[in-house]
This record gives C-alpha cells, structure tokens and sequence, in this order.
C-alpha cells in the first residue's frame, strides 16, 4: 500500500492539492463557531492531507515530513492546550472549560473570552486529531512495527 | 422551486439505494468500487439540494467539499490497494 509508484499524475495532482487541503482544514478549525466544523472535523481534514502525501508519495519521504515521534508528540501537546485551557479555567475559579473567567487575563469583555476560549480548545482538539489520524493510519501501514527497527519498512506490503 | 429541488433530491434518493445494491452484490472488487464512489458523488448532490432547500447553502457547501476530499481519497486509497494486491 504505501510502496513508491511513477504514477506522475496522481503525484502531480496531489502536490498542487495538498496546500489548499490544509488551508481548508484551518478554515474549519477557525470558523467552527459560525459554521459547520470545529477541532475535529478539521483535524480530520489534515490528517487527510497526510494520508493522501503518504499513499502518494511512499512512506520514507512521509516519515521525513512527519515521522511517528513527532506524531506523538503532536497529539501530546494538542491535549495538552486543551486540558491546559480548561485548568486554566479552573484555577481561575470557575468550573472547568468555563471560559467567562479567562477575560481577567486576556483584558476582554466575558463574551470575547469565551469566544477566545472555544478557539483555543478548538486548536488543540485539532492539532491532536491531526496527529491521532496520522498515527493510526501509519500503525496500519507499517503492520505495527515499532519506530526505528531494523526492518525496512517499504518491504512489509504485498 | 423548493418542491423541485425536494423531488429530485427524492429520485437522487432512491438512486443511491440501486448504487447501494451494485456496492454490495456487485460482481468483482472494481463493481464495488464503482458503486460507492458513485454514492459518494449523490451524497454530494444531496447536501447541496438540502442547501437549496433550507435557504443555507454557504452552509452546506462547506459539508459537501469535505465530502467531495474524503471521497477523493478514498478512491485513491481502493485504486492503490488493487494496484499493489497484484504485485504479492
């Protein structure tokens, strides 16, 4: 499955698709509060974009662009804002994920708080998504060997 | 013309269920294919008269250009496992 081809056209159509992918996936992620979308439906959007790089492009050039640790490390610190918000909040002295409180730091009226709030959550919830999505798809191409083996991973499929 | 966009969704409808029938009794892998691809592209049509319909359509356009991607690549992704599942 993610062996390398010379089929020009579907690399040449991915290449020139990917970028606007991404900045679609943002313009979810942004604009989940007025429309259709959020952190998870964007996050979904580009791990797509790294899955479509991945099946076009092989697998060792879509490790150097985003090889498994940093997966990990991505979905790690996506949660991280997340939970990071809502302790926030919480320190703050209101319930958790209860962004009213945040306008003492950012020096806004409540409604733009928690405007900023849901936009921070939504990043996070995205970014680990992105990275979630990647990870298992990469797990299920590599057929689960663990990162940095000795085994080339291009000779699994077939 | 809200009556005539809810009819031809209603026909896209009843389409899909004859795609649905080739994807799951269709004869070979490439029939299969071919089904579902094919409801992927009614699916889109649908949202986009369920638009129409609702006076929202900057709405589900957004919904149905995610679905036109994911459809994409999961052609792709068929495409490329039949290609590779003959290498062995």
């Amino acid at each position: 499955m993610t062996r390398v081809t010379d089929d020009i056209i579907i690399r040449t159509v991915a290449r020139v698709l990917i970028p606007f992918i991404q900045l679609y996936a943002l313009y979810v992620i942004m604009h989940g509060h007025h429309s259709p979308g959020g952190g998870f439906q964007g996050g979904v959007i580009f791990g797509a974009s790294f899955i479509l790089y991945l099946l076009t492009h092989g697998l060792e050039e879509a490790k150097a662009r985003m090889s498994e640790m940093k997966a990990g490390l991505f979905s790690s610190f996506g949660l991280l804002i997340y939970s990071g918000i809502g302790l926030l909040c919480l320190i703050m002295g209101s319930n958790y994920l209860d962004y009213g409180r945040l306008s003492t730091i950012l020096r806004v009226i409540p409604a733009q708080a928690r405007s900023l709030g849901i936009l921070g959550v939504e990043i996070g919830v995205g970014i680990a998504v992105m990275a979630v999505m990647f990870s298992i798809f990469f797990d299920i191409a590599t057929g689960g060997e663990p990162p940095g083996g000795e085994e080339s991973f291009g000779d699994r499929d077939g | 013309m809200g009556n005539f966009f809810l009819y031809l969704g209603m026909g896209l409808f009843v389409l899909v269920f004859l795609c649905l029938y080739r994807a799951s009794f269709g004869p070979g892998v490439l029939n299969r294919i071919a089904g579902i691809c094919a409801i992927g592209t009614k699916t889109l049509v649908i949202l986009l008269l369920m638009g129409f319909i609702y006076n929202r359509v900057e709405m589900f356009i957004d919904i149905s250009m995610v679905y036109a991607l994911l459809n994409f690549i999961g052609t792709i992704t068929a495409a490329k496992y039949l290609e590779m599942k003959g290498e062995a």
